[in-house]
């Protein structure tokens, strides 16, 4: 079932691509209503809506039909929080968001391997660290730029996500009573995800009840901007094998850094050996 | 098969426009992206050409050509265009920064916004050509 929703979601993007006649520098699309093809419970999407009105990043929305679907899209831009985070040293990776259904989808299949808590590394507007919460599980949302975090303390207000503003590096994992989570680890590899993921990983590893016990999903990518990987998963194959993780499920869903592309972004869900 | 004589042809007509790009370089405040790419890109290819052709050629009216190429190359790029592109670059950027940081988002229209976000792009450009800028500078300290 949720592989049918993230399959849908990835068709829907690609017809809402090819009609999209706006200027905006972001966009992404929220389905009005529960549908055959979205089988989405209404106070999850009316949740995922208000994360969308109320998050400034957004600035015009209007109704569109797409294939079958009654959409709402919403229009946005991210400059001024690019400019921000390029200031910071430690800030590898520009902000730039998963669309809101896709951290939706994302945690609903966090939620189906069992995990508890949701721990967003790199985690921009903490979109899904708010999914996660609407899904009831724990989360935590993890981002080094004050601006943003101060974005995520406004979106907070209702369904808390517990935003952090702190360095991933330098965060004390132990001081959180995480007991089965799932770290979503913002960045691609080659856009240093793996410095992030690395850091992360060391530092869940030295805490014993945790180094068996997390998951790690990985945004990848199969564009050829970038050199593959010898080992592959999506960039994200020669750091899997040489922290002894293995990947257990590859989701694919649209990405407001892959609106243009044909391909969305891959999501690689691993767990420890 | 490509002759020496051929490689020595595209030397004497490389290094003719490399010349031209120098001369406007050198006749303007501000250069475009495209002319600072472009002329880059020919110096690069200019010194590729005389390294190739000094591995061939024994003629020392040929060599004494590449050395003067290579000379303007030294004295008119790597010493005085190529400082000066990356100085206009870096103040630039840290004046469109500026700019862009001191504006109110809040207060802005759909247009506004829109209109807006092609300076970013504009920022965006210019700070990944001062990042080839600053290769170039790599590869001279490396000569």
């Amino acid at each position: 079932m949720i592989e049918d929703l993230a399959r849908n979601l990835v068709e829907l993007k690609n017809e809402f691509a090819k009609s999209y006649e706006g200027k905006s520098q972001i966009q992404e699309i929220i389905p009005k209503s529960n549908s055959e093809l979205f089988p989405i419970i209404d106070p999850h999407l009316e949740s995922l809506h208000q994360f969308a009105t109320k998050n400034p990043i957004y600035y015009n929305f209007f109704e569109k039909r797409i294939g079958s679907v009654d959409c709402i899209v919403y229009e946005g831009d991210i400059n001024r929080f690019w400019l921000n985070s390029i200031q910071h040293t430690s800030s590898k990776a520009p902000f730039s968001p998963t669309w809101i259904m896709s951290g939706y989808i994302a945690t609903l299949f966090a939620k189906e391997l069992g995990y508890s808590e949701v721990v967003d590394i790199g985690s921009g507007d903490g979109r899904i660290a708010f999914c996660a919460r609407i899904l009831n599980m724990e989360s935590c949302s993890i981002e080094i730029d004050e601006t943003l975090v101060e974005l995520q303390k406004l979106l907070s207000d209702k369904t808390d996500f517990h935003p952090y503003c702190s360095d991933a590096a330098e965060l004390d994992y132990g001081s959180f009573d995480f007991k089965r989570p799932i770290f979503f680890i913002g960045g691609l590899a080659q856009m240093g995800g793996t410095a992030l993921a690395e850091v992360a990983l060391r530092k869940i590893n030295s805490i014993s009840h945790l180094k068996n016990n997390s998951g790690w999903v990985f945004a990848g990518t199969y564009s050829q901007k970038y050199a593959p990987d010898p080992k592959n998963k999506a960039g994200w194959g020669t750091f899997i094998e040489k922290n002894n993780l293995k990947a257990i499920r590859t989701v694919s869903l649209p990405t407001a850094w892959t609106f243009h592309e044909p391909e969305p972004t891959p999501y690689i869900f691993s767990q420890p050996i | 098969m490509i002759t020496s004589e051929d490689i020595l042809q595209m030397f004497h007509s490389e290094t003719l426009k490399l010349q031209n790009l120098i001369d406007i370089a050198n006749a303007k405040e501000d250069m475009s992206i495209h002319e600072i790419i472009e002329t880059y890109y020919q110096v690069m290819n200019v010194s590729s050409i005389g390294t190739m052709l000094k591995q061939q050629t024994e003629y020392e009216v040929v060599l004494t050509d590449i050395k003067k190429t290579e000379k303007m190359i030294s004295e008119k790029f790597d010493s005085d265009i190529h400082p000066r592109i990356l100085t206009g670059l870096s103040t630039s950027i840290q004046k469109m920064t500026k700019t862009l940081q001191s504006e109110n988002v809040a207060e802005k229209s759909k247009e506004q916004i829109e209109s807006n976000a092609k300076l970013f792009e504009d920022l965006r450009q210019k700070m990944s050509t001062r990042e080839f800028v600053q290769q170039y500078a790599i590869g001279i300290a490396h000569d």
